[in-house]
């Protein structure tokens, strides 16, 4: 939320959320490297580049599986909301974990090659035709480089200049990247397990991710349900009884666009539901100081006008309201982000304090 | 050339075309485009992986804000739709590896023999 762009925007808060991600980071890699080789399939001997690339690897997994897991769970549980404030920072250092899992492998297998290891790394295993040794390499260097890609574009210019629905679509690669790691894992490593340990943690990491992201689109379906309008121009909201100071109700239009309509000071305003950083939803964040909080990532914005407190800029569609008797509607045609809409005073003794 | 030099130098080709695009962007097209970049420097090194990677998504965009042809109301409509395919196809394929992965196990840690490492307790005593 600069007014300039900086390197990386910190605070208190991104502090501690780094801080605890890089001490789980340095405990995992401290167990798995020194703690307790047996559950880990140690037992055979090998040497500290293999059982590094192997930490790297499984630290990778692990982290992507967490980050995958604070999406479908924040949409589930709002409690879950702190975790993806900083999930970005989280999914840099995952790339910085990848790429030492990868350079540890080149280095140690492709170190004496002929040619150039990484030519060597291409086409060491060509075996696409059979399923038994199949180079699972291929689908690990995929899902790097879609790492690499998801982390190469992960300032906040990019999404201003990408726009969120483009920038967003970039980085659904995460989806394919995660099964391809699955793919990676499967017909790699999970190949040559001597005991069941490994097995077990990696299918339950795999499961929790498949199972939330289940839940979730379950989860948005149903509630996509409840707030669908009705057609028409004006587009029927609630009953005015059923706002809350400070909150809003949140509509599905026809368009398939989404309105937060807010009752702030005893008046309504409406604005796009769809934050301008992210796209977060900003009817399920609530009014602080005239201002109204993206439960996201924090920015801000005035329901009456949407538009970001100066210095900053960013803005959202506005929405022109009306009372109908009791009925509170809108219109379903936004008007442009930035435009102040004068907002519409609901009888005193209707509005719920 | 074999098809791992040919992979690679594609992928040179593209990083050679994409620095080129960085330079020039970062140092003028930024500032042509967003006011917020204008003044700020130091964070323009940050997004030289980013153009390098995706250098034509960059010039397709750089030349919507040239041009103005962009629909703003575009930029307020995510791609819910996505969230539910998915949820549906995420769980469905990792089973389908999984499995597929378990079914190609030659051994099973089970169908391993037990190997005696050290002496029994009472031959060591």
């Amino acid at each position: 939320m600069s007014v300039k762009y900086v390197p990386v925007q910190w605070n208190r808060n991104k502090w501690i959320y780094d801080g605890v991600m890089l001490a789980g980071v340095g405990l995992f890699l401290w167990i798995f490297l020194s703690a307790s080789p047996s559950i880990l399939s140690h037992e055979r001997a090998i040497n500290p580049q293999v059982h590094n690339a192997r930490a790297f690897g499984a630290c990778a997994f692990l982290m992507l599986t967490v980050i995958l897991c604070i999406g479908p769970l924040a949409r589930l549980d709002e409690r879950f909301l702190p975790l993806l404030y900083n999930r970005r920072h989280f999914g840099v250092m995952t790339v910085f974990v990848a790429l030492t899992h990868a350079s540890y492998i080149l280095d140690w297998y492709f170190a004496f090659s002929m040619s150039d290891k990484y030519e060597a790394l291409l086409f060491a295993n060509t075996s696409f035709g059979q399923t038994a040794g199949f180079p699972f390499e291929v689908f690990g260097i995929f899902a790097l480089i879609v790492l690499i890609i998801l982390a190469a574009t992960s300032h906040d210019f990019w999404m201003k200049f990408l726009t969120p629905p483009v920038w967003k679509r970039i980085h659904y690669l995460i989806y394919p990247a995660y099964i391809a790691v699955v793919a990676h894992v499967s017909l790699g490593i999970l190949q040559d397990q001597q005991n069941q340990g490994f097995t077990v943690l990696f299918i339950a990491g795999a499961a929790a991710v498949g199972i939330t992201h289940l839940l979730a689109a379950l989860h948005e379906r149903r509630k996509a349900a409840e707030i669908a309008g009705t057609p028409g121009q004006w587009v029927d909201i609630c009953d005015a009884s059923e706002m809350t100071e400070g909150f809003a109700k949140i509509k599905l239009l026809p368009n398939g666009e989404r309105v937060a309509v807010f009752l702030m000071d005893g008046q309504l305003s409406a604005i796009s539901n769809a934050c301008a950083h992210q796209n977060g939803p900003l009817g399920e964040g609530r009014i602080l100081d005239c201002l109204v909080t993206c439960p996201w990532h924090g920015f801000q914005y005035d329901v009456r006008t949407g538009r970001s407190p100066a210095p900053f800029t960013e803005m959202v569609p506005t929405y022109n309201l009306r009372l109908d008797g009791t009925r509170v509607r809108v219109d379903v045609n936004a008007n442009a982000p930035g435009t102040p809409v004068d907002p519409v005073p609901l009888p005193a003794a209707r509005a719920t304090a | 050339m074999n098809q791992a030099e040919a992979i690679l130098l594609g992928l040179r080709i593209w990083g050679s075309i994409g620095a080129i695009v960085a330079a020039v962007f970062l140092t003028i097209g930024m500032d042509r485009i967003d006011e917020d970049a204008r003044g700020a420097y130091v964070f323009r090194p940050l997004l030289i992986p980013g153009v390098l990677v995706i250098w034509p998504l960059v010039l397709w965009r750089w030349h919507i804000y040239e041009t103005g042809s962009e629909a703003p109301a575009k930029r307020y409509q995510p791609p819910r739709k996505a969230h539910f395919a998915v949820g549906m196809i995420l769980p469905l394929a990792i089973c389908v590896i999984i499995l597929a992965g378990l079914n190609l196990r030659q051994t099973w840690p089970g169908q391993i023999a037990p190997m005696q490492l050290s002496q029994p307790a009472e031959t060591s005593q």
